[in-house]
């Protein structure tokens, strides 16, 4: 009983913006992942008498144009959703990661060539640059995750160079050097715990830019194909009814923001912490 | 036999418009076993003497001539591959400043055990008992408690300690101390010098003090070079010098300590 009151102490002292942020974030996953295993209608199955049904108990965000319960489908989309945010952040952490520690630890010409290159990149909208490396690379789930992996990296690069250009100059890396470490060593295993801090608030403010941009591709009908449902495929197909069924939209759109501002609240919150 | 020496060395930065020179054709030996000290104002050269002779210069925007011979190899140019043998097996430095000298997110045994790990092939039950053996060594109370702590559970003087533990976990025939004891106060300043001349005298291990502290110079080292502007102004015995200074500066700068007396403002005035 001391500890969980201890708990709850501890609980209390965090940031508020952390706790709302924690909370929305547990919620949208719990949801989700219960989601995976079970769901209360087939999210594929049609029901030609319930097309466009509105709220009521039977299907709690109502029916779309072809009958199918929204709540299922709201369910496994923001499964899809989630599965290729947490994929292109993936990639975008490790190559931000690579590049990041090179040019802020050797510095000199390889951190000027590699930022150039990395401001080049930063200068597209990363949306803007995903659609042409989607073009390259072709729709589906598994293109999408690598060429927004890849139009994400540039913003990680520049943060990671950031935190070791401030952290190759302490003391503690000096020792290290000085104890006859090689760069690698130095680089992944004495510096690169310090810049965890910094990387979990900006992984957390970058799985929100992902998930708005998997819905903004899927949106525009380059991003998940059918029948795999996603948050932002679910909005397109809501907007010819917006007005005859607002219901379908806003289900489906306060389903997302629901889920960003979890992630962003927790991330803005873990940022202001330390 | 000689452990160091160092011969003309001239270190420049090149990084500015207008090159500065920090270290003017420095001349200075050590014996095996030897406890040297450097001393002089800040500025002097005093550290640049030090991280050239640990090969802890940048590699880029300076200019350095001359020679650091250790085992007849010259430091100063060889290769980084090198000089990584030497790091830390056969030279280890302690710098000033232990708050920021050991790494926040690892435990103390880790880092201590980080130059056994590069530089030896022991087994981790070896490695462990050692890490235990040298932070006993140092006289720090409960060495395996202390093994998995953070440093900042630690005090200014304890981390001094661990820094000192870290630097000769491999036997080093050279420890480089670079004003080891400025930042903490003069119990733990007292408590740290005996325990170098401990060392020093169970392992024969050479030192190089780096100071502007003349009374701890002359509590632990045999010779002394006194340093200048980045000139070596005098070398020799740490009591002849002491006694008969020759150059002026080292005259001033013997009478400049100051003494356990009050002073009176008028006094200061004339």
């Amino acid at each position: 009983m001391g500890k969980l009151t201890a708990r709850l102490e501890e609980w209390k002292k965090k940031p508020f913006l952390l706790r709302i942020g924690l909370i929305m974030t547990g919620i949208s996953i719990f949801f989700i992942f219960v989601g995976i295993f079970v769901t209360p209608y087939d999210p594929e199955a049609m029901d030609a008498s319930s097309k466009l049904a509105g709220i009521s108990f039977k299907h709690i965000m109502g029916c779309d144009n072809f009958g199918r319960d929204v709540f299922s489908r709201v369910l496994k989309g923001s499964a899809t959703t989630l599965f290729i945010a947490t994929g292109t952040i993936g990639i975008g952490i490790t190559g931000g990661i690579l590049i990041g520690a090179f040019a802020g630890y050797f510095g000199g010409v390889l951190d000027e060539l590699l930022m150039r290159i990395n401001d080049a990149a930063l200068a597209f909208p990363s949306v803007l640059l995903a659609l042409v490396l989607i073009s390259l690379f072709g729709t589906g789930k598994y293109q999408i995750i690598l060429s927004m992996g890849i139009a994400f990296i540039p913003s990680f690069a520049r943060i990671v160079r950031g935190e070791f250009i401030r952290y190759r100059e302490m003391d503690y890396v000096q020792q290290a050097k000085l104890i006859g470490a090689g760069s690698f060593r130095i680089m992944f295993v004495h510096i690169l715990p310090n810049t965890f801090r910094v990387l979990v608030s900006s992984i957390l403010i970058g799985f929100n830019n992902a998930v708005l941009a998997e819905a903004g591709l899927s949106f525009l009908g380059i991003g998940v194909q059918p029948p795999d449902a996603s948050l932002g495929r679910m909005l397109s197909e809501a907007q010819a009814y917006l007005f005859s069924r607002p219901g379908y939209a806003l289900c489906v759109g306060g389903t997302l923001i629901f889920i960003i501002l979890g992630f962003s609240f927790s991330g803005e919150g873990i940022g202001r912490k330390v | 036999m000689t452990l160091l020496e160092i011969k003309h060395l001239n270190i420049e930065f090149h990084d500015h418009l207008i090159p500065e020179t920090v270290v003017f054709d420095l001349n200075l030996q050590m014996e095996e076993g030897e406890i040297v000290g450097i001393v002089g104002e800040s500025g002097s050269g005093k550290t640049m003497t030090a991280l050239a002779v640990a090969g802890l210069l940048p590699r880029h925007g300076m200019k350095k001539t001359g020679e650091i011979l250790f085992d007849s190899r010259n430091l100063l140019f060889c290769d980084r591959k090198v000089l990584r043998t030497y790091q830390g097996r056969e030279i280890a430095m302690v710098f000033q400043e232990p708050m920021t000298s050991l790494n926040p997110v690892k435990k103390i045994g880790w880092q201590v055990e980080e130059s056994l790990k590069i530089h030896t092939d022991l087994s981790e039950e070896e490695r462990y008992s050692r890490v235990v053996q040298v932070l006993q060594d140092v006289e720090l109370k409960n060495p395996e408690e202390i093994y998995h702590k953070y440093p900042h559970e630690l005090s200014g003087g304890m981390r001094q300690r661990v820094m000192i533990a870290a630097a000769i976990v491999c036997n080093p025939r050279l420890l480089i101390a670079d004003e080891i004891t400025t930042a903490l106060d003069v119990t733990i300043q007292d408590q740290i010098i005996k325990l170098l001349l401990k060392i020093n005298k169970a392992t024969k291990m050479g030192i190089l003090f780096i100071s502007h502290d003349l009374s701890l110079i002359r509590r632990i080292c045999n010779r002394v070079a006194v340093m200048k502007d980045g000139y070596l102004v005098e070398e020799g015995l740490t009591d002849q010098i002491y006694q008969n200074p020759i150059q002026e500066y080292t005259k001033r700068l013997i009478a400049a300590v100051p003494k356990c007396e009050k002073i009176s403002l008028e006094e200061e005035e004339v």
